[in-house]
């Protein structure tokens, strides 16, 4: 075995992983192409092209007949604007909220010795088992008698408490932060305050970031409890709205695909940025099981 | 230690206060709906186990058990083996654009449930779908095919599979990234094939990781109800060959207003994943021995 | 290690302390966000709520809304939403009686979850008896209220007659040489129309079908199902649904739809795809009620002047020749103050001249108010439809639409009927057996489990077994007789 075949067949691994990868990169990228290419042609031409509308253009594409209107019916006719601020709203403000006390409470059941705290575990456990739906309409009354309806506060407060959160955090603080770092800290006298936000945070930090996109992500592309807790037009979420635009305009595909893409922009931008986070946290939180 | 103690309870406060207020109040509301009958306010009547007994009674009900079982195998078998294999190739050293494959397979899961089911919709269509209309060009496959009419299954387990490879694809990336270099290095210096370096080196590292992949996707899987809901025009398919367990909830419970049949429902669903959670413990617990 | 050392290493491999920067990235969004939703807060106009979900009748209400607005209190601001919203919100505002808009204008389906409970508990409110006392039962056509009608009881303006014809290609049609007015029954239509499924495609099927119609278009299966004079429920609100009648309709359904003489394919309705199927010629003939010719007219404007509409066929000699499908009501909820101002905002909106010449003008409905079905305008000659005067056409068939039940178990059945539809299907193609002699048997087979499941659901429902009335029909029969008021609000 010399260098030379060796390096061959690692040459030859790798051309042929590419071989694979890049096709089935392309089947999963083509309803995307799709998906912006929709958003800028005119409703004539949704049938009779694919992709962009063909002509003598550069690349075979018809590019005069590529159109920006529908982004500006979405934004001037429909309001869309403001439901774009609704959702980064509803979206930051829960993923903030929710990563913070679910980080708290991980915390508090991976590192400290308390009577009920098995209890409190399994509590945890059983509740990440609890399918919504059933919550549906008891809650949607327990929020009426609470004054809580077609509200904000009405969306935030039941999502900012997530049991699979705490999971989540839980793991992270066993894997991440050593017991023996904070008894070091509980000797020189520092606070338990100070113990939490100075040393055990920054050692939780991928999972802080993982957590926040994915309840940033859960948060943007729920559309069924904004729908029924919100009654007010100028209140709804992107999602409510293009779930919306899908009923009332449902020929109008150029219309549903740029709403769509409106959607799906900002958190591609948020993953993006994200990324590295969201991987570094997955690995704390779910390697050591 | 005192203090330490009441710290411990001051974390978990807002967490237990929220969750009190927001999910077992709600929940032992929905407790008390399934052993009762009721249309509306003020309009309830007890019946005691006679929703549980209705439903185990219900073939509707037990369609849309079969259904979403089917799913959640199916969807489990296919998908995660083939997140893992792609994340396999990722995790190849040398290879260039890993950043770029990684967003492209990632994409899917960003987006809605409303979004996925559209362009399945148009995807899937009848005679002027792109699928169809593809295989018919490509291989001659009958441009009729009827996807969401006949074959409404394997049509949600592909929406799916395209939604969540790349998702939990990233999962297995972050764990293969965790298995220790020297002894995948071993293995190879010592002759073995991959599917032995596999075996025995990779495998038992990412093991933790897999199981609690699966399930994530059981659980998720056995709650199935918005994208058929949408791909099938909120319904259940002819024959009712979409319906889900959870789809089924939310007929009874909003379609015909009985809340308490829907609740006996959500109980079922709920007690059908606990098994699951449990099986899945004693499984996993077995072999953390190593 | 030392816990120092432990401390100095997880921190560096932790990057500076706190917090990546993507999470304060959507810190940074909630902070300016929350500023930005407490600075331009979503305003929630005062006065009385109206909820619709049909764009066309937002577009068509908008100005007597406006011109109401002005001169009248109390105000009413009208929201359009979606159809599923609509329904889940009613349906939560109702079932955990927190109310929901005021004014409630909803179509057959989701009416009718209203109806689920007992009568006291209907959501909207009784308008039986104003109907009768201000003389406006008499000028509506009576069948249109039979959707909103429970045990009895009336709960909604009715909005529509709804009459159904056949509208077909006249310019492929007139083309072959085939002269429409022969058509009398099924049987003449399927026999005159065959010859334009010669041609053949490159995969050897033709290229043309001669009706659109598809097992799993429960609607259409409806609608053929009434002009036959099947029924779903009697008027005590008890599923009909196997009967032999029935089972004959749905047998030719399957035989139309399947084998090798099948003349039916599928080009959906509300969808871009059947749209163009439509377009390109791909079925000749489609089961059209008023409301669709305005779908056709926005949607498919291509085929302005190639359509026209004919009666439907009957379905034996002299029978009935029309059907109905679809229907919309305006309901006042029984939480909403102003009961009065409501009403005569309700009837303003519903019941003028003005409105139903706009109605038809725009929308192509026909008002169901029998005394303006002598306005000129149903006579203009139709554009779209080669000049044929529709109006008049689906006016002289009102009398002939069969009634509509009222029940909430309404939608189920005729998913519960489809679902009987494609196991026929399903046996069809398995047996071989494609006529209609060879399938009624086994189509009353196929309908008698989906009307025991209707049945079970109805024994399970306590409420409608205690009403007053003892059952959960529309009870039509005594609403024509009564006189004295049923159940106080």
């Amino acid at each position: 075995m010399n260098a030379g075949s060796s390096k061959v067949r690692g040459w030859a691994a790798l051309v042929s992983t590419h071989a694979v990868l890049v096709p089935a990169a392309v089947l999963v990228g083509a309803p995307f192409v799709w998906l912006v290419c929709a958003a800028l042609k005119r409703n004539e031409d949704f049938f009779t092209s694919t992709f962009l509308p063909g002509g003598d253009g550069f690349l075979g594409v018809e590019w005069g007949r590529v159109t920006f209107e529908h982004f500006g019916r979405l934004l001037f006719e429909l309001g869309l604007g403001r439901a774009m601020l609704n959702s980064i709203f509803l979206s930051s403000t829960t993923a903030v909220l929710a990563t913070v006390i679910s980080a708290m409470g991980g915390y508090a059941l991976a590192k400290f010795e308390f009577r009920g705290r098995k209890l409190a575990q399994g509590i945890v456990l059983a509740a990440i088992i609890i399918p919504p739906p059933l919550l549906i309409a008891p809650g949607f009354q327990w929020l009426f008698q609470l004054g809580l309806l077609d509200s904000f506060a009405g969306l935030i407060l039941p999502a900012i408490a997530p049991a699979f959160g705490v999971y989540l955090f839980r793991q992270a603080a066993l894997s991440s932060v050593p017991g023996t770092l904070i008894e070091a800290a509980r000797l020189d006298g520092c606070g338990e305050g100070r113990i939490f936000f100075g040393i055990a945070l920054p050692l939780m930090r991928p999972m802080i970031g993982a957590f926040i996109l994915l309840t940033f992500l859960g948060t943007w592309n729920n559309f069924i409890s904004p729908q029924v807790v919100m009654q007010s037009p100028g209140k709804f979420p992107l999602a409510v709205a293009i779930a919306q635009l899908k009923s009332t305009y449902y020929q109008d595909y150029g219309l549903l695909m740029a709403g769509t893409l409106v959607s799906v922009v900002p958190l591609m931008m948020l993953f993006l940025v994200l990324q590295k986070e969201f991987i570094a946290g997955l690995t704390s939180g779910a390697v050591k099981g | 230690m005192a203090t330490p103690r009441r710290a411990a309870w001051g974390f978990l406060a807002p967490f237990f206060v929220l969750f009190a207020l927001f999910t077992v109040y709600p929940l032992a509301r929905a407790a008390v709906l399934a052993v009762q009958q009721t249309y509306g306010p003020g309009t309830e009547r007890f019946v005691g186990l006679d929703n549980f007994k209705a439903l185990a009674a219900d073939p509707l009900f037990w369609k849309a058990v079969r259904n979403t079982t089917v799913y959640t195998t199916t969807t489990v078998l296919i998908q995660l083996p083939l997140s893992l294999l792609f994340a396999m190739m990722l995790n190849r050293p040398g290879l260039r654009g890993r950043a770029f494959y990684r967003l492209v397979f990632f994409s899917p899961a960003l987006v809605g449930v409303v979004f996925v089911g559209m362009i399945f919709g148009v995807i899937f269509e009848k005679r002027t779908g792109l699928l169809n209309q593809f295989l018919h060009a490509v291989i001659g496959w009958d441009l009729d095919f009827p996807w969401m009419q006949n074959y409404v299954m394997p049509s949600l387990v592909i929406a799916t599979l395209w939604q969540y490879m790349g998702y939990n694809m990233i999962y297995f990336l972050a764990a293969l990234q965790n298995v220790p270099r020297e002894l995948t290095e071993a293995s190879e210096i010592d002759g073995a094939g991959p599917v032995r370096r596999f075996v025995s080196v990779t495998w038992p590292s990412i093991r933790p990781v897999a199981t609690f992949v699966i399930l994530l996707s059981v659980i998720g899987s056995f709650q199935l109800f918005e994208l058929p809901w949408v791909l099938l025009n909120s319904a259940a398919g002819p024959d009712n060959r979409g319906l889900t367990v959870v789809m089924y909830l939310y007929q009874r419970g909003f379609e015909t207003g009985d809340l308490g049949y829907a609740s006996a429902i959500g109980w079922m669903l709920g007690m059908l994943l606990v098994v699951c959670a449990v099986v899945q413990r004693r499984l996993s617990r077995g072999e953390e021995s190593v | 290690m030392s816990a120092s050392d432990t401390a100095k290493s997880g921190r560096s491999s932790a990057g500076e302390a706190g917090v990546p920067a993507g999470a304060l990235l959507v810190v940074l969004m909630a902070v300016v966000s929350t500023v930005a939703v407490l600075a331009w807060p979503a305003r929630t106009a005062p006065g009385r709520t109206m909820w619709t979900s049909a764009r066309l009748h937002y577009q068509l209400y908008e100005p007597i809304v406006a011109e109401w607005n002005q001169t009248r209190e109390p105000r009413v601001n009208m929201t359009l939403m979606s159809l599923e919203a609509l329904e889940r919100r009613l349906l939560s505002g109702f079932l955990s009686g927190t109310g929901c808009a005021d004014l409630l204008e909803t179509e057959r389906r989701v009416a009718a979850r209203a109806f689920t409970g007992p009568l006291e508990s209907v959501g909207f409110v009784d308008l039986t008896d104003r109907l009768k006392s201000e003389g406006l039962y008499e000028q509506i056509n009576a069948a249109s209220f039979s959707p909103w009608t429970s045990r009895g009881r009336i709960f909604g303006l009715p909005h529509d007659v709804h009459p159904v014809m056949l509208g077909y290609r006249a310019d492929l049609v007139e083309a072959a040489g085939i002269d429409v007015s022969q058509i009398e029954t099924w049987d003449d239509f399927v026999r005159l129309m065959l010859p334009l499924m010669a041609e053949r495609d490159g995969d050897g099927k033709p290229k043309r079908y001669i009706l659109n119609l598809w097992e799993t278009q429960g609607e259409t299966i409806e609608a053929l199902i009434l002009q036959a004079g099947g029924t779903f429920f009697d008027e005590q609100g008890r599923p009909t649904l196997a009967s032999a009648r029935n089972a004959a309709t749905i047998a030719q359904i399957v035989a139309w739809t399947n084998g090798p003489n099948r003349i039916a394919a599928e080009a959906r309705d509300f969808s871009a795809s059947g749209n163009r199927l439509k377009l390109e010629g791909y079925v000749i003939a489609s089961v059209m009620p008023d409301w669709m010719c305005n779908i056709w007219k926005n949607e498919i404007p291509q085929l302005k002047g190639k359509v026209k509409l004919m009666p439907m066929p009957a379905w034996e000699k002299g029978g009935r020749r029309t059907s109905v499908w679809g229907g919309t009501m305006l309901g006042i909820s029984k939480t909403a103050p102003d009961f009065e101002e409501l009403w005569a905002f309700a009837k303003n909106l519903y019941l003028s001249p003005e409105m139903a010449r706009a109605l038809y003008r725009e929308g192509d409905i026909v008002t169901p108010v029998k005394s303006l079905w002598n306005d000129p305008i149903y006579d203009e000659p139709d554009a779209y439809f080669s000049g044929q005067a529709k109006g008049r056409m689906y006016i002289d068939l009102a009398p002939s639409v069969p009634l509509r039940a009222s029940s909430p178990y309404n939608s189920i059945a005729i998913l519960a009927v489809q679902d009987a539809v494609v196991a026929l299907g399903i046996y069809a193609r398995q047996s071989g057996k494609f006529t209609v002699a060879e399938l009624e048997p086994e189509a009353l087979a196929a309908l008698a489990p989906a009307q025991k499941r209707l049945e079970q659901l109805l024994d399970r429902n306590v409420f409608l077994r205690e009403s007053a009335a003892n059952d959960g029909g529309t009870g039509l029969s005594r609403l024509a007789g009564a006189t004295e008021a049923g159940v106080t609000k």
